[in-house]
């Protein structure tokens, strides 16, 4: 959809009378999506923050932190499910130095944070439905202080029987988490596709297995922490570690009853998020908000890396069933698939984690039936949250080990059956979504075989009767772009330019570490407006900015800045026509580049970038603009799944190669070669940085990560020691990524997202290639040293 | 009931009142200043609070300040322009090994322990002398490569 909006004709004192420039943000998109050079875009520009972070001088949430402040302490339950009879804070007030203990009586709002239902509290009330669950808040002069009174608060429960296995909960009535619910299915998907008896009377061959994932935790190398300051800039101000500025500031308006207004949420550089500082993040915000509102005073919390692990949201665990189909000639005819989450206490975000499972869980290939339930179960453990690849990287695992079996009994090469089977512009998702555009996975994985000299090691391993076996193994996986379904999604940003020529964007992006805000957002304007990009500042993470949606999804750049190139944009039109007029020529004419201002094709008819402002000051031209685009969508039916599920999907490929001891068990992976097709890559170097973090996270998930809960539900292992992950000395080689850059129209620049991508297809790759070492299919992770020893014994495969 | 503790601090003599259980990370933090000590774990599991003691790398969240009178503690402040760290530091900035930054520090004040061992800077000896100081974000190709570089480069 193009379109042209010719404002009313202005009047401008100097310049008489003109046309009124583009501001219509298609055609913004649409003409900068079309540019054939490129000034900063696509280079390797250092970002912003590594300097002072090197240096150990980027300000997170805890430098904020002085005495005088008020420290909270969190009271956790202690009860997997229980009735709360009463709660006694006598002895706990009587501790010296303690101000208040806060329970969910004192919330003058709601207490109320589900973001997907409405079935969460911020501090427990009535019942508390995991070990962990925060049930008050005591809140001291100091943090000894509050840790010790905090021991003092005596919790009168009257326990409940628990439920821990998700198949149990399905099942059973009389042991409900949510009473009012009548079930634990906290939520269902479902697709409907075709007729899928009809395709599996077509297949050739089947494969029917049941998958099971774990858990995971995200392991930000900073806690969760935030700092409320009652009165700052006359407002409840709050320095806090949350993905969402905006998202926090509604959540803390909600809890304390007050208009979002009078709230502002800052997010200075955060130590990790991953998806957790999403869920947790607004949560932490609004513990800290909540005290200082109570008490009147600066308040400040920092979890534990303890209290981290045992209250913030999990990576989902999984069971799968899937049952796959496929004639001879190599293509998919059906799949039956059933997913089940076990999203633990409450719902947070499963049902949208849900959702994405669900509709990518045939993975990249055109599959003409298909039938997928889903299924968010809750559990009396500690619940499930959005986390890097958000219910993809387990469904893909099992779609992928689907694929590389119905390969194995079609006697065909899993890359070669594959390719038969993948999406490519004008073919149909499972959603039945007909993909117009942006489709480069085909390109990847061939290339991507090339590279890694996959047909001849696919040969030559997996045959070894030795000790120690190779294998290789390939995951391809898809990701839908922006929020599920229909759910509205938008970008936006405001820039201005001040006197001297320095630009300012600001935006409700954060810097988590992907470093959106401080490289890709700065070269966008920098290309935009042809500005020198020293003069480019981001300020990042603020409530102030307009709302452009969160931080997460992978959407930083993909989405997030195209509300910072419309605002450029827009700016730059009035640039064009004011520099016209100056230089004489018309504005497509126009050069603006590296803060030199001249005609195309004449260099000497210039001007610097300084003068052009100081004119645009003088003449009236307006130098702010935002950047609002509100992303067109499809009609979506959620009663058989079926409609646009996405504007556009980035694609992902990994080949892993590993070596297991049979011996010990211990999987090595040596190498790995990661492709994207994420449409322009606008920093390489920042995307590479983003595929390496989240191959090694995802190698971590596999292999070595796990959370073991007691029969209470209890988490036994919340450190570092007894959770596992990967160290300098874990990481494998990592291959150069192959890029295909299949542009998504409304991207800026075409840009689509990248941050999860490489994590989504580490299971699948990893799993498939120690599947191929062994001989023998891997369908459960992690696949530990323990797992893969059971496997060798049970197998026989060492005499 | 606070204890006086007197130690080197970044070459000045600095004496603080401490409580006896308290720890050099929150001396460091909360009294003094420091702030590229980073509270990670508190348990010795994620190098964020690396400092030099006496030269050596430890780890400041499991050492009691009381433990340590009398001694020399340098951080990152204490060393940034040193050659070693101008080096470390330029290094990972061109390299992209930097994302989120909190571990940053810790292994700038690591790798300058080592090259200031003078250990051979091959792949192992780095991942080893690395191995204690966890990066959730950069997946490490970047910082090993960061760190051999600036190895080279001091030579
Ligand atoms: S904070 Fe000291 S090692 Fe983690
Ligand atoms: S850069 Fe984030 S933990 Fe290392």
């Amino acid at each position: 959809m193009i379109r042209f909006i010719f404002g009313r004709r202005n009047y401008y004192p100097s310049s008489g009378e003109i046309m009124a420039s583009i501001e219509d943000p298609y055609v913004l998109i649409d003409k900068w999506l079309r540019a054939k050079e490129f000034i900063v875009v696509g280079k390797g520009v250092a970002r912003t923050d590594a300097f002072e972070k090197a240096l150990g001088k980027a300000k997170y949430v805890e430098d904020y932190f002085q005495s005088g402040i008020l420290f909270i302490k969190q009271v956790l339950s202690t009860e997997p499910h229980a009735r709360i009879k009463g709660i006694n804070v006598e002895e706990a007030l009587r501790k010296p130095k303690v101000v208040r203990v806060i329970t969910a009586s004192d919330i003058p709002g709601e207490n109320q944070v589900g973001y997907a239902l409405p079935d969460q509290p911020l501090l427990a009330e009535g019942k508390v439905r995991f070990h962990g669950e925060v049930v008050a808040l005591v809140v001291a002069e100091d943090i000894d202080a509050a840790l010790e009174a905090s021991e003092s608060v005596r919790i009168n429960y009257e326990p409940l029987p628990h439920i821990l296995d998700p198949l149990e909960a399905l099942q059973r009535k009389d042991v409900l988490v949510h009473e009012e619910v009548g079930s634990n299915i906290a939520f269902r998907t479902r697709i409907r596709k075709g007729n899928v008896e009809e395709g599996f009377s077509k297949a050739d061959v089947i494969v029917e297995n049941e998958y099971r994932t774990h858990h995971q935790d995200h392991l930000y190398l900073e806690p969760e922490g935030a700092l409320a300051i009652p009165g700052l800039d006359g407002r409840l101000t709050v320095i806090t570690a949350a993905q969402y500025p905006h998202l926090a500031q509604s959540i803390i308006a909600r809890v304390l009853g007050v208009p979002a207004s009078d709230i502002k949420v800052i997010v200075p550089y955060m130590g990790g998020g991953f998806g957790g500082k999403d869920d947790e993040g607004p949560l932490t915000a609004a513990k800290a908000a909540l005290t200082a509102y109570l008490t009147g005073r600066p308040s400040f919390i920092l979890y534990t890396r303890e209290e981290s692990m045992r209250t913030h949201p999990k990576r989902e665990a999984t069971i799968i069933k899937y049952k796959s189909g496929a004639a001879r000639d190599g293509k998919l005819t059906a799949i039956d698939v059933t997913i089940i989450h076990d999203t633990g206490a409450y719902a947070n975000r499963g049902p949208f984690i849900l959702w994405r499972a669900t509709v990518h869980a045939s993975g990249p290939y055109h599959v003409p039936h298909a039938k997928v339930d889903g299924y968010c179960v809750y559990t009396n453990k500690v619940y499930q949250g959005s986390f890097r690849g958000f219910g993809n990287p387990s469904v893909q695992f099992a779609a992928e080990a689907q694929m590389d079996e119905l390969a194995r009994k079609l006697g065909m090469d899993p890359v070669e059956f594959r390719l038969r089977n993948m999406l490519r512009p004008g073919l149909t998702t499972i959603t039945n979504q007909l993909l117009d555009h942006s489709v480069g996975i085909a390109d990847a994985v061939e290339q991507l075989a090339k590279v890694s000299g996959w047909y001849s090691k696919r040969r030559e391993y997996g045959v070894s009767t030795g000790r120690f076996r190779r294998g290789i193994g390939i995951g391809v996986a898809w990701h839908g772009i922006s929020t599920s379904r229909g759910v509205p999604d938008w970008s936006n940003a405001y820039i201005k330019i001040d006197k001297d020529g320095s630009v300012t964007a600001f935006t409700g992006i954060v810097e988590m570490g992907q470093g959106s805000p401080t490289s890709s957002h700065r070269q966008i304007v920098a290309e935009v407006l042809g500005a020198p990009i020293e003069k480019i500042k981001v300020t990042f993470g603020t409530s102030d900015a307009p709302d452009g949606g969160a931080t997460h999804a992978s959407r930083g750049t993909s989405i997030g800045a195209i509300g910072v190139l419309v605002a450029a944009a827009k700016i730059r039109e009035r640039l064009n026509k004011l520099a016209s007029e100056l230089l004489n020529c018309s504005p497509d004419e126009v050069v603006i580049r590296e803060g030199k201002v001249y005609v195309r094709g004449d260099v000497e008819r210039s001007i610097t970038w300084e003068e052009l402002i100081k004119h645009a000051y003088s003449r009236g031209v307006d130098l702010s603009a935002t950047g609002y685009f509100f992303l067109p969508k499809g009609k979506f039916d959620d009663t058989v799944g079926q409609g646009q599920a996405y504007p556009a999907f980035s694609y992902v490929a990994m080949i892993a190669e590993v070596e297991v001891d049979t011996e010990t068990g211990k999987v090595r992976v040596l190498k790995v070669w990661p492709a994207l097709a994420a449409g322009r890559i606008i920093n390489p170097q920042q995307v590479e940085g983003q595929i390496e973090g989240a191959a090694v996270q995802g190698m971590g998930y596999v292999l070595m990560e796990q959370l073991v809960f007691d029969d209470k539900g209890r988490l036994l292992n919340p450190d570092l020691t007894d959770y596992v992950v990967p160290t300098a000395l874990d990481v494998p080689e990592i291959a150069k990524p192959v890029y295909v850059e299949d542009l998504f129209k409304y991207g800026p620049f075409g840009a689509k997202g990248v941050g999860e991508m490489a994590l989504i297809p580490a299971p699948a790759a990893i799993a498939n290639a120690v599947s191929h070492a062994l001989g023998v299919r891997i369908t459960k992770l992690p696949i530990t040293p323990e797992a893969v020893y059971f496997e060798v014994k049970k197998h026989g495969l060492i005499k | 009931m606070y204890v006086k503790v007197s130690f080197k601090l970044n070459g000045e003599d600095v004496t603080v009142d401490v409580e006896p259980n308290e720890i050099l990370l929150d001396t460091l933090r909360l009294k003094l200043g420091i702030k590229s000590v980073k509270r990670g774990c508190e348990r010795a599991e994620c190098g964020a609070c690396t400092v030099l003691l006496n030269g050596s790398p430890v780890y400041s969240c499991t050492l009691l300040t009381v433990q340590i009178d009398g001694m020399e503690v340098r951080t990152l402040e204490g060393i940034q322009d040193t050659p070693e760290v101008k080096a470390l530091v330029s290094k990972f900035v061109e390299a992209g090994a930097v994302q989120c930054g909190f571990c940053t520090p810790g292994f700038i004040v690591t790798a300058y322990a080592l090259i200031k061992k003078g250990v051979e800077p091959t792949p192992e000896n780095i991942k080893k002398a690395l191995e204690g100081n966890i990066c959730r974000c950069t997946g490490y190709k970047k910082i090993i490569e960061a760190v051999t570089k600036a190895v080279e480069s001091i030579k």
